[in-house]
């Protein structure tokens, strides 16, 4: 069966091969020198607040130079988006190319049976799924190392955005570490048991398609911010808002003092009641002729403080193992709903 | 004697719909049974639960002494080729033959090797590519290469030209010749399978109407014609399956074990397609179909 398997899979096994060894040319290529202007920004040496300063020279550096802003996207949009490829390409026909065809009369009736031609099929086809992109992201973060060094060395106050946010920053997140991996896993497996479901291979391919957005963009927004019980804290200070922690526009923080890569869940001020203000109060604003206004210790002698729920930067990896088991155990509930689906009962 | 097919009370429903319904039979080995009936009788559903692709809703049935599908070895004890004679469109003959290879330990690749040359068929060709008829006996070759001591066809030859058709049949009768194994081919022409089935089954309603042996049930079916009367006044002996009137004259298909004697009628003997088409258009129950053969009352 592992035989004929791969025998019906080699094609699109070999799409995906070529697909994914033309991207890995493109890091080759251009990994090198990428590593050779970091290597040349002078981040390696410095110390204290000169690797700010630094990393944001290198940062903005590499913004305007030739591909390396579009690899940076592209190679993030890949990881994305493989997951969903994969669940639409692979998953979704598996099955339903076999139910539409009316080929599954000939593969169930040879000499093995039902539940070990499905056990094979989805084990060997979403591992291939989850090793092809996960070997994607990992050739992809060795490329893109330079820059999530240097954005994390970049501080608080980020002189070039044009590469994202941290590790906990939304897009950023779900395109590293271990998640790719379990994405891979629940796209291909919703694929498979939507096709399982539908029994028409296109049908199943649009509709895995909506329920993977949909999860993947429910996942960072409403889901991913609640899976560990956000830290709570409230700041305070004339320092605080002086130093551009907060928006002056509609008062929302955007760092957590101390609190380096802290992912922001939401914020706001308060006055000394604890009730929210949502504009600088009018008289820590001085009328244009007046010199800068200095709102930090007009706001702070009126006791307005900053209150913030976060996800500090020291939550990554039990960020990613939880998300990451999330997908995994989606994919065994799909994989079992195939196994049911396809039973004599109801074929 | 031992049983190819043993039915019981079988019965497989789709929502609130029976597709076949209180199917009892006993098929015996070393036949060519035809399975006859129209469109939507049920053949495919009894032959699918045959091989094991579904699950009976009511009753029992065994294959070969054992529930279809019941494991690796069981599976390999019947060949099936399927309506329309699924193949994959885009595998070559070459790699079909390597799937069953793998997919079936007894696999006799001589047997497999030996069919595809005799029928001219170039390994090389993708399956998308084959004729009807050659997709149809691609389809055989890899039922028959595993082996089987019970080989299941769901109207094998339906969609087949005439000349394809006698082919195919032909081909299946050398190899069921050769391999001597049971046979259980349907279709909804009786034209079909005339020449090559000794056994019948008429599904028709979701139900079986008669199975027998076809010599038998050419011996014990008459047609019978006379002077007009009610068919209450046949003998009890003589189970009506089909009547027609005319202002003067009756025409009874009848079935029973006894000669007709009744000086009145003119008895003729019935062809199997009458007797198909009788069956076939007659609703009755299951049981009564089945009883096996009618007591004589004096």
């Amino acid at each position: 069966m592992i035989r004929f398997t791969w025998l019906q899979f080699r094609v699109q096994a070999r799409v995906a091969v070529a697909a994914l060894l033309a991207f890995a040319v493109v890091l080759m290529v251009t990994g090198p020198h990428l590593a050779g202007m970091y290597a040349g920004s002078g981040i390696t040496a410095c110390h204290g607040g000169a690797c700010e300063a630094a990393a944001g020279r290198f940062l903005s550096r590499l913004a305007i130079t030739g591909p390396y802003p579009i690899v940076y996207e592209l190679g993030i949009g890949l990881i994305l988006a493989v997951p969903a490829i994969v669940g639409i390409f692979w998953g979704a026909p598996l099955i339903a190319r076999e139910l539409e065809n009316r080929t599954f009369a000939l593969a169930w009736t040879q000499s093995i049976t039902r539940t070990r031609w499905i056990l094979v099929k989805l084990a060997l086809t979403g591992l291939a799924a989850v090793a092809v992109t996960e070997t994607l992201s990992l050739i992809y973060s060795w490329w893109a190392e330079p820059i999530s060094k240097a954005i994390s060395l970049q501080g608080p106050y980020p002189v070039a955005s044009e590469f994202g946010g941290g590790r906990l920053s939304l897009v950023i997140f779900a395109s590293h570490g271990i998640t790719p991996l379990g994405y891979a896993a629940f796209g291909f497996a919703l694929g498979t048991a939507t096709g399982a479901l539908i029994r028409r291979p296109v049908p199943a391919m649009a509709v895995t398609l909506a329920i993977f957005a949909a999860a993947q963009i429910a996942m960072p927004l409403r889901i991913r911010p609640h899976l560990i019980p956000p830290a709570r804290t409230i700041a305070s200070g004339p320092s605080f808002v002086q130093s551009a922690g907060v928006n002056l526009g509609n008062l929302t923080a955007t760092v957590v003092p101390g609190q380096p890569g802290a992912w922001i869940i939401s914020s706001g001020a308060i006055n000394a009641a604890g009730q929210p203000v949502t504009t600088v109060p009018a008289p820590c604003i001085p009328p244009p002729p007046a010199k800068p206004p200095d709102p930090g210790h007009c706001m702070d002698s009126r006791g307005i403080r900053e209150a913030i729920t976060y996800q500090p930067a020291s939550r990554y990896w039990p960020f990613q193992w939880i998300e990451t088991g999330i997908f995994l155990a989606l994919a065994l509930v799909l994989a079992a709903f195939c196994f049911w689906r396809l039973g004599r009962r109801r074929t | 004697m031992s049983f190819v097919i043993e039915a019981r009370g079988l019965g497989k429903q789709y929502g609130r719909r029976w597709a076949l319904r209180d199917c009892t039979l006993a098929l015996p080995a070393g036949r060519v049974v035809g399975l006859v009936g129209p469109n939507g009788a049920g053949k495919t559903t009894l032959l699918h639960l045959t091989v094991g692709l579904l699950a009976p809703t009511s009753g029992s049935i065994r294959v070969l002494g054992t529930p279809p599908a019941e494991g690796p070895e069981q599976l390999g004890r019947v060949g099936f080729v399927a309506q329309d004679t699924p193949v994959y469109a885009r595998l070559s003959v070459a790699q079909h033959l390597r799937m069953g290879a793998w997919l079936n330990p007894s696999w006799d690749r001589q047997i497999a090797e030996s069919r595809i040359e005799k029928l001219d068929l170039d390994p090389r060709q993708r399956a998308g590519t084959l004729s009807g008829g050659q997709r149809a006996q691609l389809a055989l070759t890899l039922a028959i290469a595993k082996r089987p001591e019970c080989l299941i066809l769901d109207e094998p030859v339906a969609s087949l030209d005439p000349l394809a058709r006698r082919e195919f049949l032909r081909s299946l009768m050398e190899v069921v010749a050769a391999q001597g194994m049971s046979v259980v081919l349907s279709s909804h022409l009786i034209a079909d399978l005339e020449r090559v089935c000794d056994y019948l089954v008429v599904l028709a309603g979701s139900r079986v109407q008669v199975a027998g042996e076809v010599s038998e049930l050419l011996a014990s079916h008459h047609r019978l014609s006379g002077a007009r009367r009610d068919a209450s006044s046949l003998p009890a002996s003589q189970e009506v399956i089909e009547e027609s009137h005319t202002d003067k004259q009756s025409t009874f298909l009848v079935r029973t074990s006894d000669p007709v004697h009744d000086p009145a009628w003119t008895v003729r003997p019935v062809t199997l397609d009458d007797l198909v088409i009788a069956y076939m258009s007659r609703p009755a129950a299951c049981e009564r179909a089945h009883q096996p053969q009618l007591k004589v009352m004096s």
